[in-house]
């Protein structure tokens, strides 16, 4: 009775009886069990043709390096390297400039102003976020190198700000712009940093230079996506009304978009300084110091040191993402309205805390204050010796961890991954691109199944085909194993606030500590190939989905769910039967994203055993084998590119369908 | 209008600052050294490279009062950056043939100083303990048809044999096929997956068989034991990437001498740090000895360098010649 109901409110997104036969689970079910039976017949017989393989591509692009290696090099540079150079001393210089700036101010004078800076604009929870950040790189006796990663971040930040805000604005006002530069945004972030290091240090050499510019290829992206989103989200009968009372293109921008989307620019500046500080360590192989080395070379001779200076990257990242949350909230000008009195109070206020400011570095530095926390007075000491007595104890294979996560990983291995990896690496090529294609245009239509055709063969015309399957199988079994933990918990989270609170702190260490720092104790862990891979994968891409499910799940309307429970559902069938069917959307959309997740972390894999193209990208790097970098990081690239568009109109028919 | 405060406030509160920044930068600029001014090593993320450089380091500071400042730049863009001017030298570089050929040969924006003293060398290890049970495991030859003692679920009923990072030269796969081993070749990653792998292995004194080489200050803690490869003849390679037949690659790994770097511009400033620089060498001892202070006693890296440069005099005075 009650299930009659709940079913009934929501009529909209079940879908109306068919035969079974037609089912798109039956289909796709029918397109594997024949891409089986290709494999079990023909099995290793044909490997994707040589003669259908550019096999040039990457000697071409190996010259293309020389050349421009010559020409950079060459007795007179052409006046264009001029211009690189040019960049990269100017940010050189500003990156130095902040640096001592820091330095000059004193660990005393830094940590004031940080916290007045924060209580001024964000308010009392920012300043304490702050200062707790700042206390504790201060006791993990890190305060020269976060400083010195600070610095790096300034200057990469508002660099980033600089360029991603405007295109953000235009391609917020220009449909056709947004159109054209989609493509080249995803591209930006999908690309792995791997492969466009050595580009980057050939035009901007090494140094904080280069390694700005590399952390700006990742970073601009979300500022300019959140900043659109943000101008088109305000209200178009605003707009209207400001358009008929009279208003330029110029003032409309000025007066009513801008302010009007200013929270969201806010929150754009949010999500730009954590991608950057997501680069720290890459930045780092190319001269960005700071805590970026720590890590690096931290993993080798000393990997306490290493978690350790992960762990400063975090908390960094959180405080940062704290007071810039509480910064966006505050100048969001449908909570905030001033009255006079209260205007003249911050005035006031400014100005007194800018006289603090002043009074503690002059008092500081009267006093003798060091530049940098002296790192005799830190608990480095002691913290590096916990953590290397709990990695110990982790690492043990006599403990009951391992007892544990051995054979986990073992069966991962050995049931999922292993099977699947042959499978479509040894199945003859042209069934597996019909199978995939095929599943593409059952699950999502006709457009993403040609883009499917057409990313597959130009991965086997690169010459890609089989450490693509490779890496196809590893994104399938993280995808899975993401999708399965992110949905059950995002929906735990949207039901109990509790889990919800518990989470958050979990998602913000698993998206910003580095991953090789807490990868390499999984190597200890699940010691066999290809699965710590996953396993990065998977802990980078699953709080992303928690974290659309969670809201996707909480903002199912109220009324329906009042509805439902008002005819007596269960507090389970409101959850089974209204909530879960209503936010299949962002269900779907987490998939989407999760999948994302787990191609940009793929290089990770490479570096911790996985094969495939994440190693082919890791070598191109290391071995100087540019070419085959570049063309694996391709061959990357088009496989995000079929399975976004598949997952993304998956969603979009689901879409229209509710509609 | 708040806002606008507030922005004026910051506006003269950073103006302000960046004056104060100013003048100091300024006045830092003042006092630099005169005799050999600041000399810019790079430290690569392995110990013994730590190792060397600090030493170099400890050196330079205290016989010649050089300021040192030392980049961790890695291993492919070291070689544009020295060209640039913006590292003077590299202690020990694995010889990347490529870039030799690109910045020594071609460009000659780098100058290759051969030999550090150190010899590396790469090969195939096992721990000790396999020998008391398969004595022949000594040879090649005598892992025939016992591959299977380092099976895994990983390998099947193959032996498993662990790669090395995928960043080093290597040749084993091409070595599996041509001594017609039953090894299946796996890829463990960088450097610290891989030893995470074998060490893991080895706490449970398993069998495990990989790759590895020397010098390398674990090797002084974990007793472990080479297989002997099929000697060396003319024309023996070992970079299966390079190409070419495979026949070539069926002979153990050479002994190479590890090389130094200097930047031509470097070399060039007539700096005294170039000549003792260009004297350093020491051994694989020397540097295992002081890796395993930094990374197995947590030895601070200049406290390390200080220790081994005081007990070994005489060894710093002949680069100060």
């Amino acid at each position: 009775m009650t299930t009659l109901v709940a079913d009934s409110v929501v009529a909209a997104p079940v879908v109306v009886h068919r035969p079974w036969w037609r089912g798109k689970m039956v289909q796709t079910g029918v397109i594997v069990a024949l891409m089986y039976l290709a494999y079990r017949a023909w099995r290793l017989e044909y490997p994707w043709p040589v003669s259908l393989t550019w096999n040039t591509l990457p000697v071409h692009l190996d010259d293309f390096q020389t050349w421009l290696l010559d020409q950079r090099n060459a007795e007179n540079p052409s006046f264009v390297f001029a211009i690189f150079d040019a960049f990269a001393t100017f940010v050189d210089n500003l990156v130095a400039w902040f640096n001592r700036l820091l330095l000059w101010l004193t660990w005393v004078g830094t940590t004031v102003t940080g916290i007045v800076v924060a209580l001024r604009f964000g308010g009392w929870r920012a300043a304490a976020w702050v200062g707790t950040a700042f206390a504790a790189v201060a006791l993990m006796g890190l305060w020269e190198e976060s400083m010195q990663t600070v610095a790096l971040m300034l200057a990469a930040v508002g660099l980033s700000l600089l360029v991603g805000i405007p295109l953000g604005v235009v391609a917020g006002l220009s449909n056709r712009f947004m159109k054209a530069i989609t493509p080249v945004l995803d591209a930006m972030q999908i690309v792995p940093a791997f492969a466009y290091l050595m580009p980057v240090v050939i035009l901007f050499s090494v140094g904080p230079g280069a390694a700005v510019v590399s952390t700006m290829i990742y970073a601009i992206p979300p500022a300019v996506r959140i900043t659109a989103l943000g101008i088109r989200g305000v209200a178009s009968n605003t707009v209207e009304a400001a358009t008929s009372l009279g208003s330029t293109r110029g003032q409309l921008l000025a007066k009513v978009q801008l302010p009007l989307s200013r929270r969201m620019i806010l929150l754009g500046v949010n999500q730009t300084i954590l991608f950057a500080l997501s680069m720290v360590v890459i930045a780092g192989l190319i001269g960005g110091g700071g805590l970026g080395d720590v890590v690096t070379s931290g993993l080798y001779s000393d990997p306490a040191l290493a978690i350790l200076a992960g762990v400063a990257i975090v908390i960094l990242a959180m405080a940062l993402d704290r007071s810039t949350e509480a910064v966006a909230d505050r100048t969001d000008p449908a909570r905030h309205h001033l009255s006079d009195e209260g205007r003249r109070r911050l005035h006031v206020m400014s100005v007194a805390l800018a006289v603090g400011v002043v009074a503690a570095v002059v008092i500081a530095k009267a006093l003798g204050a060091a530049a940098i926390y002296p790192e005799t007075a830190s608990a480095q000491g002691r913290l590096l010796a916990r953590i290397q007595g709990w990695l110990d104890y982790v690492t043990d294979p006599a403990n009951f961890v391992f007892k544990i996560t051995e054979p986990v990983g073992n069966f991962i291995f050995v049931q999922f991954f292993q099977p699947l990896q042959e499978f479509l690496v040894q199945a003859p090529w042209v069934t597996t691109v019909l199978g995939l294609t095929a599943i593409a245009f059952i699950v999502s239509g006709l457009r993403p199944a040609i883009t499917t055709l057409v990313m597959l063969v130009w991965i086997g015309v690169m010459g890609m085909w089989e450490p693509a399957m490779n890496t196809f199988s590893q994104v399938l079994v993280a995808t899975v194993i993401t999708v399965l933990i992110g949905v059950v918990l995002g929906i735990w989270a949207a039901e109990s606030n509790t889990v919800s609170r518990a989470l958050r702190p979990v998602n913000d260490v698993l998206q910003t500590m580095p991953q090789l720092v807490y990868i390499i104790p999984f190597v200890y862990l699940m010691p066999i190939s290809g699965v710590p891979g996953i396993v990065a994968s998977v802990l980078y891409a699953f709080p992303v989905v928690v974290r659309l499910v969670e809201r996707g799940v909480r903002d199912v309307a109220p009324d329906t769910v009042e509805a439902a429970s008002a005819f007596g559902a269960t507090r389970r069938q409101v959850l089974m039967k209204v909530k879960i069917p209503l936010a299949s959307d962002a269900i779907m959309l987490g998939v989407n994203q999760g999948i994302i997740m787990v191609l940009a972390v793929v290089v990770i894999g490479g570096l911790v055993g996985s094969e495939g193209l994440g190693y082919l990208v890791a070598i191109g790097l290391q071995r100087g084998e540019f070419g085959i970098g570049v063309v694996a990081s391709l061959a990357i690239l088009a496989l995000g590119i079929a399975l976004d568009r598949v997952t993304q109109a998956t969603r979009r028919a689901r879409e229209e369908r509710v509609a | 209008m708040s806002k606008k405060v507030g922005a004026r406030v910051t506006l003269m509160l950073g103006a302000s600052l960046a004056v104060i920044g100013l003048v100091i930068s300024g006045s830092a600029l003042g006092g630099a050294s005169q005799s050999c001014d600041t000399v810019t090593l790079n430290e690569q993320a392995w110990t013994g490279s730590t190792a060397n450089t600090y030493v170099a380091k400890y050196v330079l500071e205290e016989e010649l009062g050089c300021a040192v400042k030392i980049t961790k730049i890695t291993e492919i863009p070291v070689f544009q950056a020295m060209a640039d001017g913006k590292v003077d030298a590299v202690l020990e570089d694995w010889n990347h043939v490529d870039q030799y050929q690109q910045f020594v040969t071609k460009q000659k924006s780098v100058v290759l100083v051969r030999s550090n003293g150190l010899v590396g060398h790469i090969g195939w290890f096992i721990p000790k303990y396999l020998l008391k049970q398969y004595p022949s495991f000594k040879t090649w030859k005598g892992l025939k048809g016992k591959e299977s003692v380092f099976k895994s679920p990983e390998s099947g009923s193959q032996g498993m044999f662990l790669g090395g990072d995928p960043s080093y030269v290597q040749k084993d796969k091409e070595l599996i096929e041509l001594l017609g081993l039953d090894f299946k070749h796996v890829t463990v990653g960088a450097e610290p997956a891989e030893v995470a792998r074998f060490t893991q292995q080895i706490k449970q004194r398993k069998p495990v068989i990989f790759y590895w080489w020397t010098p390398q200050y674990l090797n002084a803690s974990l007793n472990l034991t080479e297989v002997k490869l099929p000697p060396r003849f003319k024309g023996c390679q070992d970079d299966a990437s390079a190409g070419g037949g495979v026949k070539k690659y069926k002979c153990a790994y050479a002994a190479d001498p590890l090389n130094k770097l200097l930047s031509k511009e470097f070399v060039q400033s007539g700096s005294p740090a170039v000549k003792v620089l260009r004297n350093f060498k020491w051994s694989n001892a020397d540097q295992n000895l002081v890796a395993k202070w930094i990374a197995g006693d947590k030895m601070k890296p200049d406290a390390a360098a200080e220790k081994w440069a005081k007990a070994n005099k005489a060894k710093v005075n002949s680069w100060l010649k």
